[in-house]
């Protein structure tokens, strides 16, 4: 029992010190690294980052090029002094047309690697930088590793590579290491057994050691796993052709290369995302209709031929009229029947001014002598002044046609007015908008509960701000009708014109919140968004993103917060092969 | 015999968890990687001393190198040549007080020509 014991301690003892190794290799205390691999047609280059600033160093034909921009929005930054810690002493970098910093260093065209600090001072902001370099030797032997590692890091570091192919196969519950750790045991219990026949305790633990190490090298050094990278490095940068400049490239593995002078051509902007919480938002088809309460529409009350205003002009579309402002005028027509009438009246009331005219006149001379009584010629006057009143009111409406006003202030939207046109009763013949009230009618299949916040998109990318208003009880196509107010400038907009709002619900949900153009549906119909991993590298990464609002969507997976990502430029981004 | 393979096997996997290295340097400071060097930097009022020691953390001794320290202080920077003194030490002086922890970088030029250099933040 206790052998068993003993040869399972044995075997984790070789096990353990496979694990020990890639401890031991910590990450990001990398002695030497070398700079990310580029490509071979890339110019040997350096970059270094802070909170505030990203530099490139690219030396080329003895001048020292650095790229300034702002770590977190990609902006290049310009006016700034960038002081450099050369061999031969500190120097200034001057100023490019170009937006970048140049600088004569011969030093840097020696082949090797070549570490330099970068004091940068831009406005109110002071930044030291070390940047690396590694310039290739031209003579074509692959340029040697930054710094030899000593036998005994190599050691570790291979020890660790095995650790990693350990971790990779349990994973993969792989026959091979279960294989190897059957052996492992057995020689455990081998040594153990040995050991207690000699009781030399340290060698043996050495030996199992040894020969596990042994082992396992020889058991994972086949096989089909991608050594790649252990093998990218600076050795990748060759010598070009001087004078030529670095394109943009789409590298092997998926990543692109887009050098800083092309990142300013393309105008690439970031943004560092951030989590945060934020409400649902639907989206709904809506139409632009006027402010009820700042439009308005001028109908006939009557039938009748419409003529123009005294000014002898319609209003056309587009024109601004002001309330009370007489837009046009119907004249009701007379029929055949009426006018008989009218005449018939005519005569009758002209007989009887005539007659009561006569009279008046009578008594006028009489009341003086006091033959007729005063009263008598009251009477006779006021008679006359209604008979006069009645005819003059005929003629009136002979005459004078119905005026048809403006009863808001705003625009006109719709005209149907032609001169001699017959009008019915009812019948629309302005439409009076102000263009600077409209409104939002959308049909929402949700009862949207004070809805709070809402935009609208217009199909040029426009974004419009609106404010909820209220929304209908009654059902239209299934959907309750929703009515917004446009805020803010509302100029460029034409009633029924159509909209998508996005109407945020009181549903909350925790995300990152990225500008709509950074999103790119690529080919196979993923939505990827581009993050700038290093100063000139951006990589795709799949997300899952949801509607937010009208100029903002919501990445709900396949991003973590604290990453930078292309806000602007990224479909030029994604166009690079 | 169990007692000895279980206290080799507890301390390998002891190892596993051990880090490597700290930042805290011996000498009070801080430590940052340049090349293949650790070097510890100690600001005391206008003196900045830095310490050269290897990936090991074995003093390297420090004749024949040159050095240059530039520290963020007071919203300005400060360029200190550094010159070897004893040991693994190179010390120099800044014009003014630099504070608690300014930010900043140290170059280090080995006697071979070859220049490190390490980040302060």
């Amino acid at each position: 029992m206790s052998t068993r014991l003993a040869a399972a301690l044995g075997a984790m003892a070789p096990l353990a010190a496979v694990l020990a190794g890639s401890a031991l290799a910590h990450e990001g205390h990398d002695h030497g690294a070398a700079p990310p691999p580029v490509s071979k047609t890339i110019a040997p280059r350096g970059e270094a980052l802070s909170e505030t600033f990203e530099l490139v160093a690219v030396p080329r034909d003895g001048t020292l090029t650095l790229f300034l921009d702002r770590f977190r929005t990609n902006e290049p930054v310009t006016g700034a002094t960038i002081d450099v810690e050369t061999p031969d002493g500190p120097k200034t970098a001057t100023a490019t047309p170009e937006g970048g910093y140049a600088l004569t260093a011969p030093w840097m065209s020696a082949p090797g690697r070549h570490e330099f600090v970068a004091t940068v001072t831009a406005g109110g902001d002071v930044d030291v930088l070390t940047v690396a370099v590694a310039v290739p030797d031209p003579s074509g032997r692959a340029a040697a590793a930054p710094a030899e590692p000593s036998p005994g890091r190599a050691a570790l570091s291979r020890v660790s590579e095995v650790a990693q192919g350990v971790r990779a196969r349990l994973g993969q519950k792989d026959p091979t290491l279960v294989g190897a750790v059957v052996v492992a045991f057995l020689l455990g219990m081998l040594v153990t057994g040995l050991a207690r026949g000699r009781r030399s305790v340290p060698a043996v633990a050495l030996l199992a050691i040894g020969i596990t190490l042994v082992f396992g090298t020889a058991a994972f050094a086949h096989g089909d796993e991608d050594h790649g990278p252990a093998v990218q490095g600076a050795a990748l940068t060759e010598p070009r052709p001087s004078g030529s400049s670095d394109l943009a490239q789409r590298l092997p593995d998926g990543s692109v290369f887009v050098p800083k002078p092309t990142q300013r051509l393309l105008v690439l902007r970031t943004t560092m995302t951030e989590q945060g919480r934020f409400h649902r938002a639907v989206e709904l088809p809506g139409r632009i209709i006027p402010d009820p309460n700042a439009s308005g529409v001028v109908q006939s009350s009557v039938g009748g031929r419409l003529s123009p205003p005294a000014s002898g002009l319609f209003p056309r579309l587009g024109t601004r009229v002001r309330r009370g402002e007489v837009l046009a005028t119907v004249t009701p027509p007379i029929q055949a029947v009426d006018l008989s009438d009218m005449r018939q009246t005519q005569g009758d009331l002209d007989q009887q001014i005539s007659i009561v005219e006569r009279r008046v006149d009578r008594y006028r001379r009489l009341a003086l002598t006091g033959a007729v009584a005063q009263t008598q010629l009251d009477d006779a006057l006021a008679e006359f002044k209604g008979l006069q009143d009645r005819r003059a009111a005929l003629d009136r409406i002979r005459r004078e046609p119905e005026p048809l006003v403006s009863p808001v202030d705003g625009v006109v939207a719709q005209a149907a007015a032609v001169a001699g046109q017959m009008a019915s009763p009812g019948q629309m013949v302005f439409q009076i908008v102000d263009p600077n009230r409209l409104w939002v009618e959308a049909l929402s299949f949700d009862a949207l509960t004070a809805a709070q916040d809402a935009t609208a998109r217009l199909a040029d990318g426009r974004l419009l701000t609106l404010a909820y208003q209220g929304s209908g009880l009654a059902d239209r196509n299934q959907a309750i009708p929703v009515q917004f107010a446009v805020q803010g400038d509302a100029s460029g907009l034409r009633v029924g014109q159509f909209v998508t709002v996005l109407a945020a619900t009181d549903r909350e949900q925790a995300g990152l919140a990225l500008p709509r153009a950074a999103v790119v549906r690529t080919g196979n119909g993923q939505d990827v968004v581009y993050e700038h991993t290093s100063a000139e590298r951006f990589e795709a990464r799949p997300v899952r993103v949801e509607p937010l609002d009208g100029g903002r969507v919501l990445v709900a997976e396949g991003m973590g917060p604290g990453r930078r990502v292309v806000t602007q430029g990224a479909e030029l981004l994604d166009q690079v092969r | 015999m169990i007692r000895t393979s279980l206290t080799l096997a507890a301390g390998l996997l002891a190892a596993t968890a051990a880090d490597a290295h700290e930042t805290a340097g011996r000498h009070g400071g801080r430590v940052a990687d340049a090349g293949d060097f650790h070097v510890e930097l100690v600001t005391r009022g206008e003196t900045v001393d830095v310490y050269v020691s290897d990936g090991t953390q074995a003093p390297v001794p420090v004749a024949g190198f040159r050095g240059t320290a530039i520290l963020v202080a007071g919203g300005k920077a400060a360029r200190v040549p550094l010159e070897p003194a004893d040991g693994n030490r190179l010390t120099g002086k800044a014009p003014a007080a630099l504070g608690d922890r300014p930010k900043g970088a140290v170059q280090l030029a080995a006697p071979d020509g070859a220049t490190v250099s390490g980040k302060f933040n």
